[in-house]
């Protein structure tokens, strides 16, 4: 009679009810608390695996009335993620922590945002969300602070009060949408939904305030200086977890609830907002000084690319080529989530054994830290979509479907941003293998430069997608 | 700013607009969509819920989960203060006249969050309202200097914080442990269990919405004495 639903929010809250009395056993509590609670997820997502979807009316009460958790194949695939990166964070943050006193403090935050999460991967009620997306902001920020330093104060400060900005805007959408139909599961919601201002301006206010908190392009202001000023294992969560719980809400809203609501138009208006972060983000990810500036700026691009499926997604037909897509998103952000998680801890890492995070100045990291060093190498191939990683298999979905729904400029935008991508993995690695700062002039031959560049681009670039014609030209004059 | 500035007449001209659309997207949605409403039935079933206020049973038995969680909220709020620094410095020492008003305010206030506690049940009342009362009696004795405004020590502050969330939380689960579902109260409990959370919650509240007037972490005993 165990619910595997109310379990996965119920422990984590325990864990940290139990770490708040009892901060002297902050530590044992709370990598107990970690290890039953990703067990649970994985029980859930497994459960959901062999067929079953999940779903339980909390207070025994059945909707409408009473609240409903319910796990689907996209909610427990973000849990299942969810919960393995957290539970590495918690391990992590064992050694990062120690026994000081900010290992006190983070505890019972950790815990509270970790019950968030998983509340609001399983909610099937609107309100109950925004209860969630308070829980999760709250305790993010309070968590980004921890530091204590002026600058992470003030980053975090900014962050809350966007925050509620974005959840109040959710809020209103809420109230909104309970005026006029009188229920707040979603889907009943769903179902009673008709097109209409009601509809329009709910639609405008839940997916805007949304946006917000998910830091798409040109909203992405605040995660910067937020997730680069936190305690390492606190970015890990910021960057992988929270910001992806704000877009798997936008997605489920978009797919679930606004269905036959989001038009064409209004996707594509998503679709260049996340071009904008791709190209924006890895630009300036490109350009940060610091380690930690870099991994949240391609945050933001890696977010981008999350947003440039809606527009395929509202334009491609029910059936296969939704699933194909919808796949490739979900895999897109599972690797997200591992490679950024890790990415952080390993700069945290870097940060600790060296005293800063400057990337000029990594010179010789790879020596002293080679497993660190490794591991930015792996993360750093998910983020550029190296195969075999997933981010390989979901942007070759996403460049193919963009082309066959005669959306193609989303390719175009796609390869930019991986070439973006390579630049700024390559430049730390470059940097942790002591390499000679690079010269400040790209071309220092150009008449023997430029065609070998030529040719190079031409064969990374142009002969793969000129693979039609070329089959056009051999089939000719046969 | 002056009133020539293009954006100070901007501004306002955009948010009346917005706000006007909002409107006329309320007002659809008032006259617009005909069907069951969830006010109506959840009025036709609080009999059902071991409590006759309505406002009660839909926070403690019907949506208990959201305030459960609310609850967690106010939790994460105190803690993220605490993890900022220290409180600061005691007010001065009220004088007579207002240290024997504030002997007469602060039990007045105890009695009246009990009294509130225990009407919720019936007509307006319930944790929160309870709870609040205590906040203020606690805010009233930091204002008359007070160290940590009646609260005890660290660590059974903690333990005041976290219990009203715990003993809702272990309560939920240990229903679900007995085949019941995760906070599913038996009717013939129902009362008396929304009562024991009740009670635990406006312990928590009253001490989470004092301890936050203080803003930051309560400082130790000794150093904080006059």
């Amino acid at each position: 009679m165990l619910d595997p639903l109310a379990l996965a929010v119920a422990l984590p809250l325990l864990g940290a009810l139990l770490v708040t009395m009892l901060p002297g056993w902050s530590r044992t509590l709370g990598m107990l608390t970690a290890l039953a609670t990703t067990g649970v997820a994985l029980w859930l997502t497994v459960t959901v695996w062999s067929g079953e979807g999940l779903r339980s009316d909390l207070g025994g009460w059945g909707v409408p009335l009473g609240i409903g958790l319910r796990a689907d194949g996209l909610a427990a695939a973000l849990v299942a993620m969810a919960n393995l990166v957290a539970l590495a964070i918690s391990i992590n943050a064992t050694g990062y922590f120690g026994a000081a006193e900010s290992s006190r403090k983070f505890w019972p935050l950790w815990l509270l945002l970790w019950t968030a999460l998983n509340g609001l991967f399983l909610a099937a009620d609107l309100f109950n969300l925004y209860v969630m997306l308070e829980l999760l902001g709250l305790s993010a920020a309070a968590l980004g602070a921890l530091t204590g330093t002026r600058e992470a104060a003030e980053a975090n400060l900014r962050y809350l009060l966007v925050g509620l900005l974005g959840s109040m805007t959710y809020l209103l959408g809420v109230a909104l949408l309970y005026t006029a139909y009188g229920v707040l599961d979603l889907e009943l919601v769903a179902e009673a939904l008709t097109p209409g201002p009601v509809a329009w301006s709910a639609l405008a206010l839940m997916i805007g305030g949304l946006l917000l908190k998910s830091a798409l392009f040109p909203l992405h202001f605040w995660l910067p200086p937020a997730h680069a000023n936190a305690p390492a294992p606190v970015s890990a969560a910021l960057s992988a977890l929270v910001v992806k719980a704000a877009v798997y809400l936008v997605l489920r809203l978009w797919l679930d609830l606004f269905d036959g609501i989001a038009t064409l138009p209004a996707a594509m208006l998503l679709g260049l907002l996340g071009a904008g972060a791709v190209l924006w983000g890895s630009w300036r990810a490109l350009r940060a000084e610091r380690l930690k500036l870099l991994a949240a700026y391609s945050t933001v691009a890696q977010i981008g690319y999350l947003f440039l499926f809606l527009p395929l997604l509202t334009a491609a037909p029910d059936g296969d080529t939704r699933e194909r897509l919808l796949t490739a998103l979900v895999l897109l952000a599972l690797t997200h989530g591992f490679a950024k998680a890790g990415f952080f801890l390993a700069a945290g890492l870097v940060q600790k054994s060296t005293g800063h995070d400057r990337i000029r100045e990594l010179g010789g990291a790879a020596q002293s830290l080679p497993a660190a060093t490794f591991t930015i190498g792996l993360a750093g191939v998910a983020l550029i979509g190296l195969p075999p990683s997933g981010t390989f298999f979901a942007k070759w979905v996403l460049v193919g479907q963009a082309i066959a729904l005669g959306q193609w400029w989303w390719a175009l935008v796609a390869m930019a941003g991986t070439l973006l991508a390579a630049a700024y993995v390559f430049r730390v690695l470059a940097r942790a293998f002591n390499r000679e700062p690079t010269p400040k002039c790209f071309l220092t031959d150009p008449r023997t430069e430029i065609p070998a560049l030529l040719l190079a681009a031409l064969s990374a670039l142009a002969v793969g997608l000129a693979a039609q014609p070329i089959a056009v030209l051999l089939g000719a004059g046969v | 700013m002056s009133s020539s500035n293009p954006q100070a007449l901007l501004i306002p001209l955009l948010l009346a607009a917005i706000g006007a659309l909002l409107f006329w997207a309320f007002w659809s949605g008032l006259t617009g969509h005909e069907g069951e409403r969830l006010a109506a039935l959840a009025l036709e079933r609080v009999p059902e819920s071991g409590a006759s206020n309505p406002v009660t049973s839909v926070l403690l038995n019907f949506r208990a989960y959201d305030t459960l969680l609310e609850l967690a909220v106010l939790l994460a709020a105190l803690l993220g203060i605490w993890s900022l620094g220290p409180a600061a410095a005691p007010y001065q020492r009220a004088s007579l006249l207002l240290d024997s008003l504030v002997g007469w305010v602060v039990p007045m206030l105890i009695i009246a969050g009990g009294y509130l506690l225990w009407i919720g049940g019936q007509a307006p009342g319930g944790a929160f309202q309870a709870g609040a009362l205590l906040g203020a009696a606690g805010v009233t004795l930091a204002l008359s200097g007070r160290p940590n405004a009646g609260l005890p020590g660290e660590a059974w502050l903690r333990v005041l914080a976290a219990l009203g969330t715990l003993v809702f939380a272990l309560i939920g689960l240990t229903l679900m442990g007995v085949g019941l579902g995760f906070l599913t109260y038996p009717p013939a409990l129902a009362k008396a269990l929304i009562l024991t959370i009740e009670t635990g919650a406006t312990l928590s509240i009253g001490a989470t919405l004092a301890a936050a007037f203080l803003g930051g972490r309560p400082r130790a005993k000794r150093n904080a004495e006059p």
